[in-house]
């Protein structure tokens, strides 16, 4: 087994991967400096309803204070979010949400749609005929390669958030440098867990979709679908991405998003963690019988 | 001992019946041949060995064990028609992933099937600057990894220019004198004839005919004799005690004998101008099987 991962992960390799890799990594980024720009902009110009523009009542200068206030607030909780101990639930965030599954979409396509694509599924399976191996390693190293670009991810906003921060302008973040670092680490976890249901969808849809456009789409399909699934009142709590909402813990976001999650899903849905834990793992296992029934059918490309 | 033993061996897919009762037994230390046209199930019946398709009915052994047993899979080289790789990796890379994905562990076998495959070269090289011939070769390297006592090759010379050819079949016989047995299925029916120990012909999923490739066929060695003009009635009665066509004033007689046919003509008063045995190839086995096959058929479905 160990062998046969190490084969899948050789064949990771590839520009693809990279590219994905990248793309995410730059994404964090852009949010970051998107984020963190769009705060500076709100303590530079708090909105001031336009009754007060030219008003000195004392309502108006109440309000306007409460505008100062309020931006600074925005600003400092963007400032600690970008500081190394707090950045961790950004980079969870993004990719236990829709960036994160873009990315496991993106790499399953290639990575296991490919297989069919290239017809290289018959050497595949010629070599090592026990398909739930095949299938554990396929899993196993869409799950990492996810797992490794969220520890990119990380890296990269670990030293560059900070600097964003710093270079717009943002008030300096009064908390340590690293507090916070703890709760990072348990949504980097987390996100992990999350990373693995996505992967498990995704090779579930390789068996079923056999090519790499194919596989692209019908794992996209899958998650989209149960995001609106989870935006029905009646339903969404019996949705998976109901229970990654869960198990995430997403919040609402302030200048700096820390998921492209929950707004998908419909307020009064929310479950516990454990609920949510739950349900991730049990849509893990249909995910692995579905692509076990499947992929135990002829294999003639 | 049998490497590879079908019995009964039949695959359907909905109503159209790929492989019907194939029977088949290939004998270890052989080149064998598996020949048919096209649509005859040849590669079908190559993906049920390999355990990529699973059999309607009857029973597959390879090297001993019943399948689906992915031990016995994982023991047989192969080459399924166009060879596939990665085409973001370079050639070396591939045949590492290969052997990974099959347990090797040793880093020298890549290296050894480069050489005899002739790419040592270029194994530095992504596979996707390969011509088809090297692609070719590269999926007979993969196949020799491990040192797998069977190999099953589908067209393993697609592609390859005549020197290619010349030194796969080399290769076959390097093989086949290491102890492994070679499954080959080849559309080109003179290197067949000049590699193969035994030949199974397969027609509309059936076998039809199975032996040595110069026993195929009802087509046996034949005389061609040449006689004066003069003479073609006398010949014509001397020769009616074998079957016998004329063809641009010379007899052809089904008989395997020169001696036999020359002795007749004499006894007859007849001189012959020419005697010549004619040693009949593969491929006119081939077509003849095929051929008579198909009328059959015809005749089975009208």
């Amino acid at each position: 087994m160990l062998s046969l991962l190490r084969a899948e992960l050789a064949k990771l390799v590839r520009p693809l991967v990279w590219g994905s890799g990248l793309a995410i990594s730059g994404f964090c980024l852009l949010i970051t400096s998107g984020g963190a720009n769009n705060a500076r902009s709100a303590l530079a110009s708090p909105k001031i309803p336009s009754v007060c523009d030219a008003s000195v009542t004392a309502q108006c200068r109440h309000v306007i204070a409460a505008a100062h206030a309020s931006a600074r607030a925005a600003a400092l909780a963007t400032s600690s979010l970008a500081q190394p101990g707090e950045i961790g639930h950004v980079v969870a965030g993004m990719l236990a949400s829709v960036p994160g599954l873009l990315l496991i979409v993106l790499i399953a396509g290639g990575h296991w749609g490919g297989e069919w694509g290239l017809r290289t599924i018959r050497q595949l399976l010629s070599r090592e005929g026990r398909r739930s191996r095949v299938l554990t390693a396929k899993w196993l190293t869409i799950w990492s390669a996810g797992v490794a670009t969220m520890l990119c991810c990380w890296l990269v906003l670990l030293i560059a958030a900070p600097l964003i921060a710093a270079s717009v302008g943002l008030p300096s973040a009064h908390a340590a440098l690293w507090a916070g670092l703890a709760s990072s680490v348990s949504a980097i976890g987390r996100a992990v867990l999350v990373l693995g249901l996505f992967a498990a969808v995704a090779t579930a849809a390789g068996t079923i979709a056999r090519g790499q456009l194919a596989t692209t789409a019908i794992t996209a399909g899958a998650m989209l679908l149960a995001l609106l699934l989870a935006g029905i009142a009646s339903i969404g709590r019996l949705s998976p991405a109901s229970f990654v909402q869960a198990w995430m813990n997403f919040g609402a976001s302030g200048y700096l998003p820390t998921n492209f999650w929950s707004r998908f899903v419909a307020s009064g849905q929310q479950l516990g963690q454990v609920a949510g834990l739950t349900g991730i793992a049990a849509t893990a296992v249909i995910a692995a019988l579905i692509a076990r029934w499947r992929f135990a059918a002829d294999v003639s490309v | 001992m049998n490497v590879i033993s079908c019995a009964s061996l039949t695959k359907r897919f909905g109503s159209t019946v790929a492989v019907d009762g194939l029977d088949l037994e290939v004998a270890a230390g052989q080149v064998y041949g598996f020949l048919g046209p096209n649509g005859a199930g040849k590669t079908t019946t190559i993906r049920m060995l390999l355990g990529l398709i699973t059999p309607t009915e009857g029973r597959i052994e390879l090297l001993g064990r019943r399948l689906p047993d992915p031990r016995a899979v994982a023991r047989t080289g192969s080459m399924i028609e166009e060879p596939a790789f990665y085409p973001w990796l370079t050639g070396r890379r591939n045949l590492e992933v290969a052997a990974a994905t099959g347990g090797g562990r040793d880093p020298a076998e890549v290296g050894r099937v480069l050489g005899l495959a002739g790419l040592t070269d270029v194994a530095a090289r992504k596979v996707n600057a390969y011509s088809q011939g090297m692609r070719q070769r590269l999926g007979i390297a993969a196949a020799m990894l491990g040192r797998p006592p069977l190999l099953i090759l589908d067209e393993p010379t697609n592609g390859l220019d005549p020197s290619g050819i010349r030194e796969i079949r080399g290769l076959l016989g390097d093989l086949t004198a290491d102890g492994s047995t070679v499954f080959l299925s080849s559309h080109l029916l003179a290197e067949v004839e000049q590699v193969c120990d035994r030949v199974a012909v397969v027609v509309r999923g059936r076998l039809v005919d199975e032996g040595a490739p110069a026993t195929l066929g009802a087509i046996r060695r034949r005389v061609k004799v040449g006689v004066d003009p003069a003479d073609a009635g006398a010949a014509r009665r001397l020769l009616s005690r074998w079957p016998v066509q004329e063809m641009n004033g010379e007899f052809l007689v089904e008989h395997d004998n020169g001696r036999d046919v020359n002795g007749v003509l004499a006894a007859g008063g007849v001189i012959a101008e020419r005697v010549t045995v004619e040693q009949p190839r593969l491929e006119d086995r081939f077509l003849e099987i095929t051929t008579r096959e198909d009328a059959h058929a015809v005749i089975a479905e009208s």
